[in-house]
């Protein structure tokens, strides 16, 4: 049963140092993918005039109606445009999540995957800063207040330290994920540690906690990337009115 | 690392989780204030408040998976 484990690369095997490769993350991954589909589709079915009739269409709707509401409220009326993005986001992140209640392992459990998800989210920030704002307004975004002539090494220090904050969103972005997710799945199983001479699995209390992790990360990830959107792409031309989004401030 | 280090690593975690944990209770605190304020205002509050407990927890998976590669003074 140790070499199953160990041919397929579902788990990483307890003790032998041996981690998950990307084919396991790959098999994780396309389970997850089968479930958003699985989902997507029974939205599609139940589209009705009048009322929906499929349990996936309403939460659809939920969904939808969270996602738009937080893009709005952090971007500003033009945010609409962000929806299907925050969407796939939320949908890979919300089930990824799910999967490390029920699996040894899970996509958002590895540190590479959030990475990676960080950087294509960083990434489309600094796209739609540099398609608004031109690649010298947005390097300038970076430079801080414009002050006078005489305050150019304070504009550099400034430089410098915006780009180090810029490098380390990736960072807090990836690793507020995997600790919550890999460091849940760590402290279950070292609870059932604690319980296994009378085989009570302790680890099994945290489950509720759990459950909430997965949903306020999965909301996190997509509130700070709207926030950042809404940072880099707040039109100062039409700023009399509300079209800078007020969580932008923070 | 040898054992020298063991203990510290204790110290060092300990003193990491009781910021954090006096941190999550002052968001609790301000949020729970709120609430009881504002009934009307306890969805909102709520959204705030996992946000910032968010941040808080933030710090210290960054103390808990950080700090062991911080070391690198090995003494002789």
């Amino acid at each position: 049963m140790g070499d199953l484990l160990n041919t397929l690369p579902l788990a990483a095997v307890e003790g032998e140092g041996h981690p998950v490769t990307i084919w396991g993350l790959l098999i994780y991954l396309t389970a997850v993918f089968a479930v958003i589909a699985w989902f997507v589709a029974g939205a599609r079915k139940g589209l009705s005039k009048r009322t929906f009739t499929t349990k996936q269409a309403n939460w659809a709707e939920q969904l939808y109606l969270f996602i738009e509401n937080m893009c709005v409220s952090a971007i500003g009326a033009h945010g609409r445009k962000y929806v299907p993005m925050i969407t796939t986001f939320w949908l890979i992140i919300f089930v990824g999540n799910l999967f490390s209640l029920f699996a040894p392992y899970a996509p958002t459990a590895d540190l590479g995957f959030n990475l990676g998800m960080a950087l294509v989210s960083i990434g489309y920030v600094q796209w739609e800063g540099i398609k608004s704002n031109g690649l010298v307004g947005h390097l300038s975004h970076f430079a801080g207040p414009k002050l006078g002539l005489a305050f150019i090494p304070l504009s550099l220090l400034l430089f410098c330290i915006e780009l180090v904050s810029e490098i380390m969103k990736n960072i807090s972005l990836s690793l507020r994920i995997y600790a919550n997710i890999h460091g849940g799945h760590e402290a279950v199983t070292n609870m059932n540690h604690v319980g296994e001479g009378a085989f009570v699995p302790i680890g099994a209390f945290l489950l509720p906690l759990k459950v909430l992790t997965c949903l306020i990360q999965a909301m996190i990830f997509c509130l700070l990337t709207c926030v950042y959107i809404g940072l880099v792409t707040s039109h100062h031309g039409d700023d009399h009115g509300h079209d800078h989004g007020d969580l932008a401030h923070a | 690392m040898n054992g020298n280090y063991v203990g510290s690593f204790g110290i060092g975690y300990g003193l990491a989780v009781l910021g954090i944990a006096l941190g999550l209770g002052l968001i609790g605190y301000s949020a729970l204030q709120g609430m009881a304020r504002q009934p009307e205002a306890i969805g909102k509050l709520q959204t705030v408040m996992l946000i910032a407990l968010a941040f808080v927890e933030l710090t210290f998976f960054l103390t808990l998976f950080l700090a062991p590669n911080m070391i690198n003074v090995v003494p002789k």
